[in-house]
């Protein structure tokens, strides 16, 4: 029988018995080469894996020699060649040190690795009372140094793991020093022997025989990789993985989820023991304090950085507690306690029972994952099953190993990076990354963008169905359940449908045939689809791999950005609703630009057209809705000079933060305004009355009936910017970008009447706002404005007049 | 023995690729490299601001050929990457000293 196929069924016997070979071999050296010579104050020790009887075929033979002085070692330095030479030959791979019982039981920085590798020692043989002397001091050591070697190990450990990223989901993964890997499992085992346990004291929120199984699985795998390879080869190659799978009559994909079983098991336990053993050593009066740290509330306290729950069974009880988790991590950045992991563990069918049926929770999950630590959350929520609880879908990726040359991690870890990459650019200052960050800053919901990359790749791993169908079916199903709204569900299923195209559209087409924006431009439809398309794009891709996404990728990724932005910006004049389903519909439709069927959903055109029917009586329309944080506010006129500047300066008037305009005209000069904004003063939600006043309000401003300078002489004030955050104003005219009207783009610090000023300055010299767009990113406004005067474009004269006169208010 | 170097419009390295598959060029070498020709580079305004691009993103494709086979490997790269507009790129075909495979120091063509 083959090592091999005793590592099949006796990993751990197998090791054992090629322990023993070894030994005898090493003893018989010993006796050739020392035992005369030497015949007292010198022994030999077996240490590290081998110390262990864990001899893989090609493993290193650890061994230590051990002199009573360094003179008895120097002076035998022939005979220690003769005893290593015989070792070599018998084909042994030999790595030996040489020490006296002192210098074992000394700590220093050099030699800390000495001091870890003496806690797996085993006589082998020679002088029996110097190794005694070493014996009688060592327990003793150990303990007087505990905490420096926890330090130690706790470092090397954390180095270590972050070296892969922190996680064991990688598709050729190192089975040895990977997180989750052997080396994690000697770390439970040395941890333990500090603190004079057993590892069972220390396996943390794992059990006892999942640790043993998980420890069978990662030696029998290794054995094989050894046997294989014919050396010391630890990585879990595409190869090896098809190799052992055929030797053992299974699956690759079984190999590899037993992989990862057992990566799972060993990296929760090192982990665990780490924490303990860290948590130990510090203060009983940190504990104390941090118990009562502030950011603990009726639901969860924090210690040391860690969440424990309040109630113990209270997920059970109340299962959407399990959002209030997600919220509770995505806010604050901190991981769970063992012992609440530990708790939650066996409430989880309840929870997952709970969330079978529909239940509204999207406005709780949206804010959770618009937090900024909601990556962290998330990847908690997915370790400890609660996500998997809330979502059974996500199980299909669950440690899903699909081949590729590029890809390093699993689906699930994919997944979980590219929500990562996302949230972490954040911080990005430096191109071309900060392009994207920049784009980031300005989306409207990113808990939904966040949303849709957990859910992009679900439906990989079907064999009976395309990858982006099956995604989207399984969303649908989570969608359907947690009752997302019609609007967000349809841009959710537009960046899962999507969300290969814009890499496609980079890789397939030249970039500087027009056709290529203009085709993408109109597969995407809005700019809003375009930002957050183009953020999935750079999540995705950067989650490939740690290497993937280069400078030059991502310059390729903004280009085709920027050309598909001008274009759908640009395109606004040339092209326009020539003719619609009904004649009504082409009534109130004709001459709007065609981007505005590709903005509004059908729904939307008939609130619209209904709006129009009303405003025919009374001059004007108006509607205000509630959407997340965001309000809206649509209406229907006939087109008048000061029209945009008016209901801009009426929003003001109301301390209403204006974030998006637009304006649209039909042939017939009805005009439909929209404007999203904020109330930072909170005016509308802790006064309902005052939905009403506005409403009406912009009623009267419309049609006259009040005045909006007055108006804005007693509107709320905000706090100046400090004179750091100050924008200078820019202004820039283009007469190219559009066939009838001339562009007017202004970059300025925003402030409350800012759109009020511009606009009213365009409007008082003569000119008509054809079409806006509005723009806020942080304290800066960026307001483009299609402006004519008598029906053409403006004349230089025109714009240098304007451009003085803007600079002017600008400048205030 | 002949080593093409062709700088070619990224787009164009997948059409490259299997054009080359299909005659039974599977080794090459493939760098993603920025520059400009003739194309120079390009302009943009993005929300006001000028955006230049001046090296353009291209990628570079190595390869090392027999004598024999060089004109056909030539005329099929440079099919699958025209689009016959400025910035096609250019290839360079340099004479090769020797090749050697490291594994089983194969020498000359042997190596190829």
């Amino acid at each position: 029988m083959t090592t091999a196929e005793k590592l099949r069924f006796d990993p751990i016997g197998a090791l054992a018995e090629r322990t023993l070979a070894v030994d005898a071999q090493v003893s018989n050296a010993w006796q050739r080469h020392l035992a005369l010579s030497v015949p007292a104050g010198a022994a030999i020790l077996a240490v590290g894996g081998y110390g262990r009887r864990q001899l893989f075929p090609y493993s290193d033979i650890d061994l230590l020699l051990l002199f009573a002085s360094e003179k008895a070692a120097a002076a035998h330095k022939e005979e220690i060649a003769g005893f290593l030479q015989q070792l070599w030959d018998a084909g042994m791979r030999v790595s030996q040190s040489v020490r006296t019982p002192a210098e074992c039981c000394e700590l220093h920085e050099g030699n800390i690795e000495l001091s870890v590798s003496l806690l797996d020692q085993r006589y082998l043989a020679g002088d029996a009372t110097v190794y005694g002397t070493m014996l009688a001091k060592l327990p003793r050591f150990v303990h007087g140094q505990r905490d420096a070697l926890v330090r130690h190990l706790s470092r090397m450990t954390r180095e270590r793991h972050a070296r892969f990223n922190g996680t064991f989901h990688h598709l050729e993964p190192n089975i040895k020093e990977a997180p989750g890997g052997l080396r994690d499992l000697q770390l439970v085992s040395w941890l333990a022997q500090i603190a004079g346990t057993t590892p069972q004291a220390f396996s943390g929120p794992v059990r006892v025989p999942e640790l043993d199984d998980a420890r069978r699985t990662l030696f029998a795998l290794r054995g094989y990789l050894h046997q294989q390879a014919k050396r010391d080869s630890n990585i879990l190659t595409f190869d090896a993985q098809e190799w052992i799978a055929e030797l053992m009559g299974v699956e690759e994909t079984a190999v590899m989820r037993g992989y990862f079983r057992s990566a799972r098991t060993v990296h929760r336990s090192a982990l665990g023991a780490l924490e303990t053993e860290e948590a130990r050593a510090s203060s009983l009066f940190a504990q104390f304090r941090d118990r009562r740290s502030r950011v603990s509330n009726a639901d969860f306290t924090v210690a040391r950085e860690r969440i424990y729950l309040r109630a113990p069974q209270q997920l059970a009880a109340e299962p959407e507690l399990a959002l209030r988790l997600l919220e509770f991590i995505g806010r604050h950045g901190m991981r769970l306690s063992l012992e609440a992991e530990q708790r939650i563990s066996p409430q989880l069918a309840a929870v997952r029972q709970y969330f079978t049926q529909p239940r509204p929770i999207w406005p709780a999950l949206r804010e959770a994952l618009s937090l900024p630590h909601a990556p962290l959350a998330l990847r908690v929520a997915y370790e400890t099953g609660v996500l998997t609880a809330l979502f059974p879908e996500l199980e299909r990726i669950d440690s899903l190993v699909i081949r590729d040359f590029f890809h390093r991690y699993t689906v699930d870890e994919h997944t979980l990076v590219a929500i990562q990459t996302l949230a972490e650019l954040r911080g990005e200052k430096v191109p071309p990354a900060s392009s994207f960050a920049g784009l980031f800053s300005e989306i409207e919901q990113p808990g939904l963008l966040v949303f849709a990359l957990l859910f992009h790749d679900v439906g990989k791993g079907n064999r009976q169905e395309a990858h982006i169908d099956a995604s989207l079916r399984l969303a649908d199903r989570a969608l359907e359940r947690i009752q997302m709204p019609a609007a967000e569900r349809a841009s959710m299923r537009f960046l899962i449908r999507h969300h290969l195209d814009m890499s496609a559209t980079m890789n397939g087409r030249d970039p500087f045939d027009p056709s290529t924006a203009r085709d993408f431009a109109h597969a995407v439809g809005t700019v809003e689809n375009l930002k957050r398309l183009t953020l999935i794009t750079y999540a995705d891709i950067s989650a490939v791999n740690p290497t993937v996404m280069t400078s030059w990728r991502a310059e390729q990724l903004w280009q085709l950005y920027l050309l598909t932005y001008n274009e759908l910006t640009r395109e606004l004049e040339t092209e326009r609703i020539e003719e619609a389903d009904s004649p009504e519909q082409s009534a109130f439709l004709e001459g709007f630009p065609k981007r505005y069927l590709r903005t509004h959903s059908e729904a939307d055109v008939a609130r619209h057209m209904q709006l129009e029917l009303e405003s025919r009586t009374r001059g004007v329309a108006v509607d205000l809705e509630k959407s997340g944080s965001i309000y809206r506010l649509t209406l229907v006129t006939v087109d008048r000079p000061f029209l945009f500047a008016t209901v801009s300066g009426t929003l003001s008037s109301f301390g209403m933060n204006i974030l998006k305009a637009e304006a649209f005209a039909n042939r017939r000069g009805a005009v439909l305004d929209t404007f999203s904004f904020a109330d930072p003063l909170r005016t509308l939600e802790l006064n309902p009355t005052e939905m009403d006043r506005l409403k009406a309000t912009v009623e009267r401003a419309v049609l006259g009936r009040a005045d909006v300078k007055q108006l804005l002489r007693s509107r709320p004030r905000s706090a100046p910017l400090s004179r750091k955050a100050r924008i200078d104003p820019a202004i820039h005219f283009d007469d190219q970008a559009s066939q009838s009207a001339t562009l007017i783009q202004v970059v300025a610090e925003d402030r409350p009447g800012l759109l009020y000023d511009i606009a009213s300055t365009i409007s008082s010299r003569g000119a008509s706002i054809e079409v806006v767009l509005i723009d806020t990113e942080a304290h800066k406004a960026i307001d483009v404005f299609y402006v004519t005067a008598a029906g053409r474009k403006l004349t230089p004269e025109k714009q240098a007049e304007l451009q003085q006169a803007l600079l002017a208010v600008l400048r205030g | 023995m002949k080593k093409i170097e062709a700088i070619i419009q990224p787009f164009k390295l997948e059409p490259v690729k299997e054009a080359l598959k299909s005659i039974g060029i599977d080794g090459m070498t493939i760098t993603e490299v920025r520059g400009h020709g003739r194309q120079k580079g390009h302009k943009e305004v993005y929300r006001g601001q000028e955006y230049n691009v001046d090296l353009l993103p291209k990628v570079k494709v190595e390869l090392v050929v027999t004598d024999a086979r060089l004109n056909e490997i030539l005329s099929t790269l440079t099919t699958a990457a025209r689009t016959g507009k400025i910035g096609d790129g250019k290839v360079f075909v340099y004479d090769v000293a020797e090749a050697i495979r490291i594994r089983n120091d194969d020498r000359g063509e042997a190596a190829l």
